[in-house]
Parts: C-alpha cells; sequence; structure tokens
C-alpha cells in the first residue's frame, strides 16, 4: 500500500478524492494482518518455545528473528519467512512467464523475465512448429532463429530451477510460443497473484491476455489454437494457393481490436501505477469504468482516472468484504 | 466391438486407446507365432527322468503328465523325502548321502547341453540356497575362468575398498568362477550388472527370481521352475499362466536354438486342467492398475495446462470402464423389449393390488417380528404346545400372491439355543408331517408340507423364524416319540384339535402374550384396514388372478433389474476415480496444501517434489521443523522408515536419543492419517498411517564402516533395497538435502539458515 508510484498533478478536490480512497482501502485491508509487513531489521514476532524455521528473508540475531527484506511475514505451519514486494521475480515451477528473447545461443533462446538471470528456453523443449516429435538435428538448430529472433516475445512455462538457480523454460504446448500483434507491459511481480488460469480470451473485445507471472502482461489480438496436424494440411493447402496466386496475404490487425489492445493496455497501467492487484476481473471493470465514462484513451492515464479507479476498487472491495 | 471379440494380443486395445486418446494415426506391428518353438517338460520330485507334457507344436500328451505324476515320490512315503518337514527343504538338501534333485536336475542338463540355463524360484533366500547347492559342480574351463575373473575384478575396482571386503561381493566370485550365477533384487547394483554381463556366456547355470523375466532380455536355451506354485502375499498359490508365459518366454534364443525348452519342478499332485491351464494358457489380460496419489494430483495441479480430470478421462482405467458399456446397454434394450413384451390386462388396477398384497405382508411379518422376539415368546415355546409352520414352496422363488399360506402344523418337543458367532439363533424341534427326499449324492433332505397332505411324521428343527404361529392348546403327548407309531398318534391328535378349531386357537399376542407396545397396536390396525381393502377390491374376484399376479410379479423384477443396470451404466460413465479425486482434494485443501481455487500453495510445491514416499507426511514433517535439529545419521534412519518395506523378525530397537524422532514421526503421519479418514468416505478401503518405526541400522549406510554391518542386518536383500531407495529419496533433494545441510552448515548468511535453505531449495 505505501509503494504507490503516483506522480501527478493532482488539482486539490482530486487530491482530497485520492486519500480518501487510499484511506479507505487501508482501513479495509488493515485488521487482516496488521503487524505483517516489515521493513529492514523489524523484529518479527515469534514463539521462542516452540521451534521455528526461519526461512527467506529472515535472520537470528541476539535471539530475535529480524526481517532483512522488506515484505510481507509469512507463515507456514513452523516455517517464517517474508514476502518481498518491490523485487525480483521469484520463479515457481508451473509458472505461466511471458518474456523476451535476448539472444539466439547454441540449441537454446535466453530470454529476459525479470528474474536475477535470464531464462533459458532449450530448443529440445519447444514444440516443433509441425508439431512432430523426434530428436532436434544441426539443421533444426540452424534453422533456430525461424522460430524465434532477438526481440521476440515469447510465453513459456517455468520447467525446473537447476541447483545453480538458472532457469530453465519450456514451451510443450500450442499455446505457448511466439507472441505478435499486441503489446507487452511490465508490472512488479507481486501484483500478479498466481491462479489456476493466466491465459485470459476476452471474448467480447476478441483480445488475449496472458497475465505472466513474472509481471510481464501480453494483450494482443486474439489467436485460435490450432492442432499441429490440422495445420500441415492448412500449410499445405496454403502453399496451393501461394503457387497460384503468388501473393501471400499479410493479416491485418483491424483498428478497432488494434484501441482495444491499447485501452487494456493503459487499464493495466493505471492499475499498476495505484498497486493493485492485476487480475483479469480487474482489468475488465476497469475498461468498463473508463467505457462508461467515456474516457478517450490517452485520457485513461491522467490524473481523473486514476483517482475514478481508486475510489471504485476501495467500493469493490467493501462490498466483497460485506459478503 | 462386442464382448465376444477375443484380443489375441494386448496391441489391440493399446491401439484403440491410442487412437482415443491422440486422435493420431498409429501402426501396430506384431508377430503372432513364436519364432522359437517351446517344448515343456516335467520333472517330477524324487524321480529322475524328464516327461514331455507339451511339444513343439503345442500339443498336450496327457498320458506323459500322468506317467510324470505318478513318478512322484508319495508325499505320505515319510522317510523318503519329507523328513524335513517342508517340501522346499526336500528340494534344497535331498536325501542323506544322494544329490538333491536340483543337482541331477543341473547335471543332467549340462549332460544334454541344454545350457544356458535359467532356474528361477520365488524368494530370494531359496535363490542363493539352490546355488549354494551347487558348489560341488564346475561348468567353466580355465580360460572362461580367467576372463571371469578379469571381468568381476574390473567391474569391482570402482568400488572402495571397504565396499570390497563385503561377504556379498567376496563370496560371489568363486561361484561365478564355476560359471554358476545368482540374480535377485538384493544384490549390489553393481553386482547384478556384472552377472548380466556374464551371462552373455560365462554363466552357464543362472539362480534368478521372478524379477529376471521382466525388463531384461536375457534369453537362455533353458529354462526350470523349481516350484510351480508361489507365495503371493497370503497364500501359496498356482502360478497363472500369465506368469508362466513370461517366465517360460526367456527360454529358446532366437537364431541360435532350434527350440527353447521348459522344465516344471513338480513336488505334489497337480490335476492335469491345472497344468493344462497354466500351461497353455493365455496370457493375463491386462487391467489397468492406475491410481491417484497426491503428488501426483499437486503436480497436475500447479501447471496451467494440467487437468486431473482430463488426466483420469484419458486413462486407460476408463477406457476399460467405458467398454463395457454398450454391452450393459445393449442387455438393458433386451430387458426391456422382453417386459414391454408382456401385456397384461386391467394393469392397473392389478398393480394396485399386487402391491397391497406386498404391503400386507411385509406388515405381517413385522407383526411376527414383534411376536417372536425372544422377549416374548421364550415362556411360550413349551413343550407339547401345537404350532404352525411356514411351509417353504418347492421352487423357493416363486412367491404365492395370495393372503393364504400354506400352513403345516406340528408340536413342539423343545427349543434350542444355537450360539453362533455375533448371535444367538433359536431353533425349535418339532413334530410335523414331512416330505423325506433323498438327492443323489444320498442326503436327507426333510421339508415340512401342509398337514393334509402325505408325508412322514419326523421331529425337524426349524429356525424360531419360520414359526408362524403358536396355539394356546397343548396336547397330551407321550414322552417316548421315538417309535413312529407314538408320532402318528401324536399327529393325529394335532389334526383332531385343527377338525374342532380349523384357527388352531392362536395365542392372542395382547391378552396371553401381554404384548403392549405401541407399534404392535398400530400394525395391527393397518393391517385390519388393508384386509377390509382386499375385501372391497373389485379384481380379487376376477378369475386367474393367481396367473396374472405371477406375470405382474415377473414385470416387476425385470423393471428392478433394468433399474440396477442403468445405475451401473450411469457410474461408469461419470468419472472413474471421481469420488476419489473429489476427497483427495479435499484433504489438500485441509491441510493446506492447495487453496480453494485449487492453486497450489507452499506446502504443496515441496509436496510436488516428493515422488518415492509419502509425500504429505513428510512435508508435514518438514514444516513442523523436525529435521532442524536432527543429525545426519538421525536424519537417515528417520527416513529409512519411509523406504523400509520388508518385515524384519528381530528389529532392534532404536537407539534412545532417536525415540523423540520416532514419536514426532509417529505424530504427524497419525494426524495426516486423521485427516485423510475423516474425509474420505468411511467405506473407503485404503488404510492410512501405517509406517511403523524401525530399526536404526540404516544409519550406518553413511557411515562407511558400518555399511558391511548394515547389509547384514537386514536378510541380505532389504539392506541393499532400501539403501537405494533412500538415495532416491535424497538424490531428489527430497527431504533433508543430506550433503547440503553438511557443506553449508558453516556457511550461515544473508538470513538464509541451513534448515529454511532446505525446504527452500525445493520450492525455490
Amino acid at each position: 500500500m505505501m509503494m504507490r508510484k503516483i506522480q501527478l498533478p493532482f488539482t486539490q478536490t482530486q487530491k482530497v478524492r485520492y486519500e480518501r480512497a487510499i484511506e479507505r482501502l487501508q482501513s479495509l485491508s488493515s485488521t487482516v494482518n496488521s503487524d505483517a509487513s516489515v521493513i529492514v531489521t523489524d523484529t518479527i514476532p515469534v514463539n521462542h518455545e516452540d521451534a521455528f524455521l526461519k526461512g527467506h528473508g529472515t535472520s537470528e540475531v541476539d535471539g530475535e528473528l529480524l526481517a532483512t527484506v522488506c515484505g510481507v511475514v509469512e507463515r507456514v505451519d513452523k516455517l517464517v519467512y517474508v514476502r518481498t514486494l518491490r523485487a525480483r521475480y521469484k520463479p515457481e515451477v508451473g509458472d505461466i512467464v511471458v518474456g523476451r528473447v535476448i539472444e539466439v545461443a547454441q540449441k537454446r533462446w535466453r530470454v529476459e523475465l525479470n528474474f536475477t538471470q535470464d531464462g533459458v528456453l532449450m530448443l529440445s523443449s519447444m514444440n516443433m512448429p509441425d508439431g512432430s516429435q523426434r530428436r532436434r538435428t544441426s539443421v533444426d538448430e540452424l534453422n533456430m532463429r525461424n522460430i524465434f529472433v532477438e526481440h521476440d516475445v515469447v510465453c513459456a512455462e517455468v520447467r525446473s530451477i537447476q541447483h545453480d538457480g538458472s532457469l530453465q523454460l519450456h514451451a510443450r504446448s500450442q499455446k505457448y510460443g511466439k507472441l505478435e500483434k499486441g503489446q507487452l507491459l511490465k508490472v512488479d511481480p507481486y501484483l500478479v497473484k498466481r491462479s489456476k488460469h493466466h491465459f485470459h480470451y476476452i471474448e467480447s473485445l476478441g483480445i488475449d491476455l496472458i497475465i505472466g507471472c513474472n509481471g510481464f502482461i501480453w494483450v494482443g489480438e486474439h489467436v485460435e489454437v490450432r492442432d499441429p496436424v490440422m495445420m500441415i494440411d492448412d500449410q499445405k493447402d496454403a502453399e496451393m494457393i501461394s503457387s497460384s496466386s503468388s501473393t501471400k496475404e499479410q493479416s491485418h490487425t483491424p483498428l478497432e481490436t488494434r484501441q482495444n489492445i491499447c485501452r487494456i493496455g493503459n487499464a493495466i497501467r493505471v492499475l499498476s501505477n495505484l498497486g493493485f492487484t492485476v487480475t483479469v476481473e480487474v482489468i475488465t471493470e476497469t475498461l468498463n469504468l473508463s467505457n462508461s465514462k467515456n474516457i478517450d484513451i490517452h485520457n485513461m492515464l491522467g490524473s481523473e482516472f486514476h483517482v475514478v479507479v481508486a475510489e471504485n476498487e476501495a467500493e469493490r472491495r467493501r462490498e466483497k468484504r460485506k459478503k | 466391438m462386442n464382448s465376444e471379440t477375443v484380443w489375441f494380443n494386448y496391441g489391440d486395445v493399446i491401439l484403440v486407446l491410442l487412437l482415443q486418446v491422440h486422435k493420431q494415426p498409429c501402426h501396430i506391428v506384431y508377430t503372432d507365432y513364436r519364432p522359437t518353438p517351446l517344448q515343456h517338460y516335467v520333472f517330477p520330485a524324487g524321480g529322475s527322468g524328464l516327461y514331455l507334457v507339451v511339444d513343439e507344436k503345442a500339443k498336450f500328451h496327457e498320458d506323459s503328465f500322468q506317467k510324470s505324476l505318478n513318478a512322484l515320490v508319495p508325499a505320505n512315503d515319510g522317510d523318503k523325502k519329507r523328513e524335513n518337514g517342508k517340501s522346499q527343504k526336500g528340494l534344497i538338501l535331498g536325501k542323506l548321502g544322494e544329490e538333491s534333485d536340483i543337482f541331477k536336475l543341473v547335471k543332467m542338463i549340462i549332460q544334454r547341453q541344454y545350457d544356458p540355463v535359467i532356474l528361477f524360484s520365488f524368494s530370494k533366500k531359496e535363490c542363493e540356497a539352490l546355488a549354494m547347492q551347487m558348489s560341488k559342480m564346475d561348468l567353466n574351463s580355465d580360460d572362461e575362468k580367467d576372463s571371469v575373473e578379469t571381468i568381476f575384478t574390473s567391474a569391482i575396482d570402482m568400488l572402495s575398498d571397504d565396499d570390497k571386503k563385503l561377504p556379498q561381493v567376496s563370496n560371489i566370485l568363486p561361484i561365478l568362477k564355476r560359471g554358476i550365477g545368482v540374480h535377485h533384487s538384493g544384490l549390489l547394483p553393481i553386482l547384478k550388472e556384472v552377472i548380466e554381463i556374464l551371462f552373455q556366456g560365462l554363466i552357464k547355470c543362472l539362480f534368478a527370481t521372478e524379477t529376471f523375466s521382466i525388463g531384461l532380455n536375457m534369453p537362455a536355451k533353458t529354462v526350470v521352475f523349481t516350484n510351480v506354485r508361489k507365495f503371493d502375499g497370503d497364500k501359496f498359490r498356482w502360478l497363472s499362466s500369465g506368469e508362466y508365459i513370461q517366465m517360460s518366454g526367456r527360454a529358446g534364443r532366437r537364431g541360435v536354438d532350434k527350440r527353447g525348452i521348459c522344465i516344471l519342478m513338480v513336488d505334489e499332485k497337480m490335476e492335469p486342467a491345472v497344468a493344462k491351464s497354466m500351461l497353455k494358457g493365455s496370457a493375463d489380460s491386462l487391467n489397468s492398475a492406475f491410481h491417484l496419489s497426491y503428488n501426483m494430483l499437486l503436480n497436475q495441479l500447479r501447471s496451467e495446462d494440467g487437468d486431473p480430470e482430463n488426466l483420469l478421462s484419458n486413462s486407460f482405467f476408463q477406457f476399460q470402464a467405458d467398454r463395457a458399456i454398450p454391452d450393459i446397454e445393449k442387455q438393458i434394450k433386451a430387458l426391456q423389449e422382453e417386459r414391454d413384451s408382456m401385456v397384461i390386462e386391467e394393469e392397473e388396477s392389478l398393480r394396485n393390488y399386487y402391491n397391497l398384497i406386498l404391503q400386507y405382508k411385509s406388515l405381517k411379518e413385522d407383526i411376527r417380528e414383534i411376536v417372536f422376539s425372544p422377549k416374548y415368546c421364550l415362556p411360550f415355546l413349551l413343550p407339547n404346545r401345537a404350532v404352525c409352520l411356514d411351509c417353504p414352496s418347492d421352487n423357493g422363488e416363486q412367491q404365492s400372491f395370495s393372503i393364504e399360506d400354506q400352513d403345516a402344523w406340528g408340536v413342539i418337543m423343545k427349543f434350542n439355543k444355537v450360539k453362533s458367532l455375533s448371535e444367538e439363533i433359536l431353533t425349535v424341534d418339532v413334530l410335523t408331517r414331512c416330505l423325506v427326499s433323498r438327492d443323489g449324492a444320498g442326503k436327507k433332505k426333510i421339508k415340512p408340507v401342509p398337514f393334509k397332505e402325505r408325508g412322514e411324521p419326523v421331529v425337524v428343527s426349524v429356525p424360531l423364524s419360520q414359526v408362524k404361529s403358536l396355539s394356546s392348546a397343548i396336547m397330551n403327548i407321550p414322552k417316548d416319540y421315538l417309535q413312529l407309531e407314538a408320532r402318528e398318534n401324536a399327529l393325529k391328535k394335532v389334526s383332531e384339535l385343527l377338525s374342532r378349531h380349523p384357527d388352531g386357537i392362536p395365542l392372542d399376542p395382547e391378552v396371553d402374550m401381554k404384548i403392549r407396545i405401541s407399534s404392535y397396536k398400530k400394525t395391527v390396525r393397518r393391517l385390519e384396514a388393508l384386509e377390509n381393502l382386499f375385501e372391497k377390491h373389485k379384481i380379487a374376484k376376477s378369475p386367474l388372478i393367481a396367473q396374472k399376479l405371477k406375470v405382474l410379479h415377473m414385470k416387476e423384477e425385470l423393471t428392478a433389474k433394468i433399474k440396477s443396470l442403468e445405475k451401473t451404466v450411469r457410474s461408469s460413465t461419470a468419472l472413474a476415480f471421481k469420488d476419489e479425486l473429489k476427497a483427495r482434494k479435499r484433504v489438500l485443501r485441509r491441510l493446506g496444501y492447495i487453496t480453494s481455487d485449487n492453486v497450489v500453495e507452499l506446502k504443496g510445491k515441496v509436496a510436488c517434489e516428493i515422488s518415492s514416499a509419502e509425500e504429505l507426511t513428510l512435508t508435514e514433517l518438514m514444516f513442523s521443523g523436525v529435521f532442524k535439529e536432527a543429525k545426519v545419521e538421525e536424519l537417515v534412519s528417520l527416513l529409512s522408515c519411509f523406504v523400509w518395506r520388508e518385515r524384519l523378525p528381530d528389529a532392534a530397537k532404536p537407539r534412545e536419543e532417536l525415540d523423540l524422532l520416532f514419536i514426532q514421526l509417529q505424530d504427524t503421519d497419525r494426524r495426516a492419517a486423521e485427516v485423510q479418514l475423516t474425509l474420505f468416505s468411511p467405506t473407503h478401503p485404503r488404510r492410512f498411517g501405517s509406517i511403523t518405526v524401525l530399526s536404526d541400522n540404516v544409519a550406518g549406510r553413511y557411515r562407511r564402516r558400518e555399511f558391511c554391518a548394515f547389509v547384514q542386518t537386514g536378510y541380505n536383500g532389504g539392506g541393499v533395497c532400501v539403501g537405494k531407495r533412500l538415495q532416491v529419496l535424497r538424490d531428489h533433494g527430497d527431504c533433508s538435502c543430506f550433503r547440503r545441510e553438511l557443506d553449508q552448515s558453516d556457511k550461515e548468511n544473508g538470513g538464509s539458515s541451513t534448515t529454511a535453505h532446505r525446504s527452500c531449495k525445493i520450492h525455490r
């Protein structure tokens, strides 16, 4: 709550409204665990009689357990650790991440993920473009640039974390892979909550939304996930067509879709600025709010909309608590 | 696909499954004959020769099988063979001063040049004992001996000096040199590997357990079954044809031998049918052994694609369940047609009447139950009282559909209490007219018949439930009823009574027996009302009522059958394991492994990594801080409890300093088990919390010096198996990361302590 990065020119009324909304939010959240958030060298209260396990972000000094990072104290049975807020992404196996390819190396791509190291996506842990399953040959290695090149945005799953701390990715499904025709947004990783689904398809707008656990969010035009076998057939058809007409049609993203992408992108930016958790529900709500208030896309980042969203969020949480 | 289809091999089933799940083209390549034909012989225990039982053309020779059984030394011929009590010992020891059967057999095989040979036995112990029997035999030339030694020493070189002195290692070389080998799961992996290498020509005679028949491609010319019965956990049983096929399949090297030879050592009589089904039966049907585990469930839940339901619906188990459905549906259809073909006039009113009768009967039964509860009726079960019995009708199932039942009258002689396992059963000895018939086996069948019919007067013992009513009349009958005439006379008196009072003057339950509970009165009133209804019912007077009722009854039965079949269809279309899946998810939620939205939490992530043993208990242990203080040795011995599978008869008591740890372990285990028990349906057969505390000898595994002693504590196999599983547990980084603790216990800094490190390493 303390780390909102707002540097907006508020008018006097906006400032008052904003502060009131934040106050209400804080009053709602503080009742649950007020002593949970700590800063460095804060003492974490533990029961010393009972054996406890000190975890990440803690250290025992003179018989007291101190926090070594800023964050929220978490307790699981006897394990006590501090979950950091404004820090780099901390991967877990099975996370969906969005990243940017920064290097094509031998048999692997290096992917920037806002982690302390670059993620590694091996050629062998990629589905072949034609869907066939076989050993990767040296020819495949030479053709790696046909799959991803530098600066491509890709989506993958965390496969494992090596003992040396390096991160292995895999993209063994049709829905992983290169992302095109859209926007990549970066928010703080702590704003993304792990949930069952990170891929979302907003049907009314024809837009795909991938909320990567590493805080990279992809907003792009919807792409049908297609069966590999079907794709081969399609390719054959396409080849026949192209040989006859010899003009390959470049698919075009309609203007409306582009506007929708920008609108969602700005909604996420606003939420990120305000330090609100980014979930698909909140995003669509913010989107609808902007539509109902007739706010232009470029005005969404203005101070007025920020205040509106903050008020709306305070209201939403209040309703939720009532239930 | 219908039920008549015989699956010649598993290929077809797998093919259909693959097509269904992957929706991709699939080809199947198979041979439906054996390239090297097999000959099956029997070697009777104590006998001296082989008898060909099944030849290359798969023909079963009944006569020679009989001959072989005749050659069997009779089991009751005590001093000849079974003086050692157990048949197995006879096999091993043989008669004093004479060679054992196995020795004779191996000698014969070598003489006839049927080597190499694999001898299967069903226990590790027996396997080794048999190999020791061969100590006098030498099957290798000097050249071969040298090459055995070279291979062996070069393989063993990679072991440390301490390990080379292990008895298992040092004892095996001499027998290997003579061309004899042993192979079972209790051997050190390196020894097993060496023996597998040597079997390519330098071992002529290998004693193995069943494991050798699965997964290794190690054919020999001859396969010997030292026994045809195996212990399957609770009893000795004949080998199944599937097991037989699997093991005999090792006989006959393709391209080397013209035919394979398969010898059964039989030490007791077996029916030719049993032998036939074993030797010529088909492979075991392929059944899914799929089961859910928490680990599997968590791993599915944590990945975005993962969907446990999807996994289950694509499982072979589900596939098998689905395949049965068309059959059942066909059955249902047939039954429905049959039901609809029955046409009855005035069905509605008839059904009404039918239901009335059923009600009437159940009410009567209720009353009877009250009257004949021991509390009320015992004082009246006096000798010489006239009673009315229910006559079981001839063809048991057919119910009579009139309100009048057939009664048999008789006289009580005495009543007995028979104590059965759970409760007392009351029986009454009644003198009555009975139909005595003898069935084929010469067993007397006695059945009371109605009084007017013909029959002999006999005393029968009937359960109290068969007594219909008691009469208030007490006859005056002489005590001596052994004579037929006396019995006739007694019955005559009963008939006289009946002719005077056709209803037999029944005891009035309320007045005589003093039954005053309200439920009785209520039932009687309802019964009276029902009787009135019968009077009024118009259909009661219609002719042929009995037949019509019978038809209706059959119809009702068909309907019930259809209903139950439909239920099975419904339950198999629903996901197999669905309930278990739900229950397991509930357990995980309760223990805080997943959230209510099925998102895997920290504890769940830890449990995800533990695949080798009790994931829930281990995770709970970890988070309750049990591993924090423990030393490496203690940890090892604690964890050994999870991997120990063998019973150790004389398990040493754990050392005292371990007591606390073990108590913690048991507590945690019990807690995890309790949660599971409450959330699973009570009928669920699985047992929870079965971890037992074992000795701490495993701790020695990591103190090299003691390894030798450790291996000897459990009988040769167990220790090695446990060691291996521990390795897996450890290599996985699963539980406590021993090495890491050792390395880093000093390097505590920056707020990541060892313990946290241990657990966090996993979830990081």
